[in-house]
């Protein structure tokens, strides 16, 4: 091998590796994007990053409600009027695509953007 | 000579681009996007998929939506509905004269049949007056806790007396079915969601939809795999109630289904203690044997039965039901947390 063959190869590694601190640094930045998404029955409500801790009440017409909080990048839904308290019972979210649902109140909350789920979906 | 170091240099500057792209979530053009509704079948509707656009994504998603809303018209046993003809309609004609079924219906009840001949009886569709009279009382339990009370044994026993599928008929011909016992109702919760899932697979696939994994509340059917070719992963949740969104397991799925049936998330308490609700057709009883069963197969109706099944079946009754039938595999959630698999489950080792 001559010595342009070294520049060239060790050229291209460079060339990759930027491309790869590139995209690390993108997925990086949509991490510092992840917000909770508040829906009531279909409704958008509110958009909350996850990376400021706040407590939201999400207050229905006729009274129920659902209090989110977000606190350390997570979002978790801390009490609630409904009868079922799956949405309590669910541990915070944080990353793109997980959700905390309320089926009696019809709230949802996912997360968009930030770091990629650990799984695509789950069964119970 | 020079010429090779340049193109194997090349070579391997794409590779590891492309190592680098397929870690994002885009590929071929194609984004990733998610949905839910909470208008069908009592329960949670997700759907993630790939397309070229949201607007793609929102038409195929809607389409999808007013299938599912379809399915759950037909499969209702509490509404009735302007111009369909639901199940419904064939309990509250029991014992009088038999009625009209759009024949999806007819379809379904044919899967409970056979179901419930493979299952030998543990999945039964002609069991709904026992479990109406469990689902009364779990509706009050969960309203007012303070006095949640347990169905009198009597009633149950006199509601189990009409509970013989034979007594179902089905005129396929005619396009009708009829329940030739008064006092017996159809249930399909055991095998509903599974045979909507699989229907809707089907359609997603006419719809072009070719990598898109949708859970019918916790009913999680992958249509194809992720678009980069990878499979869908999928945790099987942890079956405690203060837990929910956690899982003991991750499990690789493309073109399968996978449905848990547990004791944790549809339940009342009685006196401090759980009762689920799911019946072991035996007993009347909710069963108790293990916190919860996984089953996969590639139809998500047959997933969907056997996963009833196992439930109200000791974990090696089960196992050994599972390893004589082909294409159905088991993951069983033990009470000291552990875990049994069937032979073929295949499991993520690296877990």
């Amino acid at each position: 091998m001559k010595k342009n063959d070294f520049i060239l190869i060790a050229g291209l590694l460079l060339a990759a590796l930027a491309a790869f601190g590139g995209i690390s640094w993108y997925l990086a930045a949509d991490t510092q994007k992840a917000e909770a998404v508040v829906e009531v029955d279909g409704q958008e409500k509110g958009r909350y990053p996850l990376d400021q801790d706040t407590s939201v009440e999400i207050q229905l017409e006729d009274g129920s409600y659902n209090l989110l909080e977000i606190k350390d990048g997570r979002a978790d839904i801390t009490e609630a009027s409904c009868p079922d308290k799956i949405c309590v019972d669910h541990r915070p979210v944080s990353r793109r695509g997980e959700s905390l649902v309320c089926l009696p109140n019809k709230v949802v909350v996912e997360i968009e953007n930030g770091q990629e789920a650990e799984v695509d979906g789950m069964t119970h | 000579m020079k010429k090779k170091y340049i193109m194997s240099a090349a070579l391997l500057f794409s590779a590891l681009l492309l190592a680098v792209l397929s870690r994002h979530s885009s590929f071929g053009g194609m984004q990733r996007y998610e949905a839910t509704f909470l208008d069908v079948f009592d329960t949670v509707t997700s759907i993630t998929g790939y397309a070229k656009s949201e607007e793609i994504f929102t038409e195929q998603v809607e389409l999808l939506h007013a299938k599912l809303q379809r399915y759950h018209q037909l499969f209702d046993i509490y509404h009735s509905y302007e111009g369909v003809h639901n199940i419904k309609d064939i309990n509250d004609a029991a014992g009088r004269r038999p009625v009209e079924a759009d024949p999806e219906v007819i379809e379904l009840l044919k899967l409970g049949q056979d179901m419930y001949r493979r299952t030998e009886g543990k999945v039964n569709i002609a069991y709904g007056s026992v479990l109406a009279v469990w689902h009364e009382y779990r509706e009050a339990g969960i309203e007012n806790p303070q006095n949640a009370q347990l169905p009198p044994a009597d009633l149950l026993g006199a509601c189990a007396e009409h509970t013989d599928i034979s007594k179902l008929v089905i005129d396929e011909g005619a396009g009708t079915v009829f329940l030739e016992d008064e006092e017996m109702r159809l249930d399909v919760g055991s095998i509903g969601k599974g045979f909507a899932a699989q229907r809707l697979a089907e359609y997603a696939r006419e719809i072009g939809m070719e990598h898109v994994l949708f859970s019918l509340g916790g009913n999680v059917c992958a249509v194809g795999a992720k678009a980069d070719g990878t499979p869908w992963r999928v945790g099987i949740e942890k079956p405690r109630p203060e837990a929910q969104g956690s899982y003991v397991q991750a499990v690789e799925l493309a073109g399968r289904s996978l449905v848990t049936s547990g004791d944790y998330q549809r339940y009342y308490e009685v006196d401090g203690r759980r009762y689920c609700h799911i019946i072991d057709p035996e007993t009347g009883m909710p069963a108790e044997f293990f916190p919860s069963v996984t089953v996969m197969a590639e139809d998500s109706g047959m997933a969907d039965a056997f996963s009833t099944a196992l439930f109200v079946m000791g974990q090696e009754e089960g196992l050994a039901l599972v390893e004589e039938l082909e294409d159905v595999e088991a993951l069983w959630v033990m009470e000291d947390g552990g875990i049994r698999c069937s032979s073929g489950f295949g499991i993520d080792e690296e877990e």
